[in-house]
């Protein structure tokens, strides 16, 4: 089943290490909120402050979620030292658009796809189902963080180890002039946020943009 | 379009569906002290007897399809929820190695579930979510979803969950973990007992001989605090509406409640709490006194239990109850029968993220 979709609004930023600025002390004023939030969270806040998104259904995606607070979890049990309980919280992953939910009192949705490769583009396809069956508008956002300090099997997996895109959607009301999504090759990009990019591409190129998307 | 659950198996700690459901029904814990994840500190936990986690995943997947009316999975949309995914194996490898080179990226995230059962069974296409404790909540709820809508006519759901130190040793660290079996809702609770599971259920937009459908899906967050529910309960009062809603029906309509109940001082109250605001009178209990917190598994385990119930027309006792907390909310100590047309399994995770299921029985 096909749906189409409008894109109203549309973000990425990406960096070889660590993105420089993200805008935290604007977009999080609190710094002991500020302080807590985890890399994706970060890049999950300034990707919906820059595509406008204020609240609502979120649809999130990461094949590799929090992998930071996973990789000092692991240390602290190889190394038989203490846990951080932040650090546990914040290793699930749906951390990211939780802080969302928490910063500005969302109390709608959140759907967190991790299909691997593919979480893109099932983040799409899910948006979609939430936006039909809503018909609200739905922010769907991807982020990689892969810039973990001493693990070179990751920090040389791909040319951007720090990188986001995300869309703001609504049901567009038919299926005219709609398009498929380009199928570009990103890159330096990782392939799992990859059709989000390629998305907000297509959008910042043509101004105004509806896709076809399959459920 | 309807939905309607079709087909279902699970692997516990109580052994298959048979096992677990009478182990419910006869109050019999399959909770044990562990001590082979913190040595010197023991813990209960919920352990499969199965050695092999993804061997598993195969055998309760097979059993689901041969108790189907479907040659294969051809024309099935596999949904996965997960919390952990191949955490285990890459714990293995890292405690083993101290360092990262023999894990496999692929293996690690929570798509190695779905891929895994991929090259098994050949799905139409799959998907995976993670949303921590209500993963295989919200695969049930994209589930009805995309059947309603008519996008697909057959959704496998996998909910799956293996033991691992993250996960133990992480709830250890939040103080949340009890040294015995838990005791849900119980005054002076001491806390959870981690668990693993695997639990798959077959939803399709038919009903056959043995249907239970899935008349609502609701789902909301707190807004409230990362780890902590809102103490005012209004995240888990939402998620419990907008299933009714999503179903048509109220409150007064609803004859059991499987609850999140993990057994921990923060979850148990607010869950009481939101249940004694929105029900008059409804019997409640909650089945991880018999197998844990099976985290991501969880809600595709008490969906499973919940049919079952509904199948059984019989109320599950809760299990390991002397002193009630709170005495507004009724939990039934010993197990009875009685008229059971629509039941509620509500899931709550890190995050604030809410998620409720609405069960009923095919007239």
């Amino acid at each position: 089943m096909k749906v189409a979709l409008n894109i109203i609004s549309g973000a990425k930023v990406f960096a070889p290490k660590k993105i420089e600025d993200l805008e935290e002390k604007r977009i999080v004023p609190k710094m002991m909120l500020r302080r807590r939030l985890t890399r994706n969270a970060k890049i999950m806040l300034y990707i919906a402050d820059k595509c406008g998104f204020k609240g609502g259904k979120i649809v999130y995606a990461s094949a590799f979620g929090e992998l930071q607070a996973t990789v000092g979890i692991t240390d602290a049990i190889l190394n038989e030292t203490q846990i951080s309980p932040t650090l546990f919280q914040n290793s699930v992953y749906n951390s990211a658009p939780s802080y969302f939910s928490l910063l500005n009192s969302d109390k709608d949705e959140i759907l967190t796809i991790s299909s691997g490769m593919k979480s893109s583009l099932d983040a799409l396809k899910t948006s979609a189902l939430q936006a039909l069956t809503s018909g609200e508008r739905v922010l769907c956002v991807a982020s990689e963080c892969l810039d973990i300090n001493n693990i070179d099997e990751v920090n040389n997996c791909t040319s951007y180890l720090e990188a986001g895109a995300g869309v703001v959607v609504e049901i567009a009301e038919d299926m005219s002039d709609a398009v498929e999504i380009a199928q570009l090759k990103q890159e330096g990009i990782i392939e799992s946020i990859q059709e989000l990019f390629n998305l907000v591409d297509m959008y910042e190129k043509e101004g105004s943009l509806k896709v076809v998307i399959e459920l | 379009m309807k939905s309607y659950i079709n087909s279902y198996e699970s692997l516990s700690c109580a052994g298959n569906t048979q096992e677990l459901m009478q182990a419910i029904y006869t109050k019999k814990s399959a909770i044990e002290i562990d001590t082979s994840y913190m040595p010197e500190t023991p813990v209960a936990l919920g352990k499969m007897k199965e050695g092999d986690f993804f061997q598993a995943l195969e055998d309760v997947v097979s059993k689901v399809l041969t108790n189907s009316n479907l040659e294969n999975f051809s024309k099935t949309l596999l949904i996965v929820g997960s919390s952990v995914g191949g955490m285990a194996e890459s714990e293995s490898h890292y405690f083993k190695d101290k360092d990262y080179k023999n894990i496999d990226p692929s293996r690690h995230s929570i798509s190695v579930i779905a891929n895994h059962l991929q090259k098994s069974f050949n799905f139409l296409d799959t998907r995976s979510l993670s949303t921590a404790c209500t993963s295989s909540a919200n695969a049930m709820v994209l589930a009805k979803r995309l059947i309603n809508v008519g996008a697909y006519e057959n959704i496998l759901i996998v909910g799956a969950d293996a033991l691992c130190y993250t996960t133990v040793c992480g709830f250890y660290a939040l103080s949340v973990l009890s040294s015995k079996p838990c005791t849900p809702f119980n005054e002076g609770r001491e806390g959870m007992n981690v668990a693993e599971a695997i639990g798959a259920l077959l939803i399709q937009n038919h009903k056959t001989k043995d249907s239970i459908e899935l008349v609502g899906v609701g789902a909301s967050s707190d807004a409230y605090h990362m780890t902590n529910p809102d103490p005012e309960a209004n995240g888990a009062i939402t998620s419990m509406q907008n299933a009714l809603d999503d179903a048509g029906l109220s409150s007064e309509d609803i004859d059991y409640i499987n609850a999140h109940g993990t057994g921990t001082m923060a979850n148990d109250k607010v869950e009481a709490l939101a249940i004694e605001k929105l029900f008059d009178s409804v019997e409640v209990s909650s089945t991880k006194a018999i197998i844990g917190h099976t985290l991501g598994a969880a809600a595709a385990m008490e969906a499973i239990i919940s049919c079952e119930v509904i199948k059984a027309q019989k109320v599950p006792p809760q299990t390991a109850l002397t002193q009630q907390e709170n005495p507004n909310i009724s939990l039934p100590t010993e197990s009875f029968g009685k008229e059971i047309n629509y039941v509620v399994s509500n899931s709550f995770a890190f995050g604030g993220n809410n998620a409720s299921l609405l069960l009923g029985r095919v007239k």
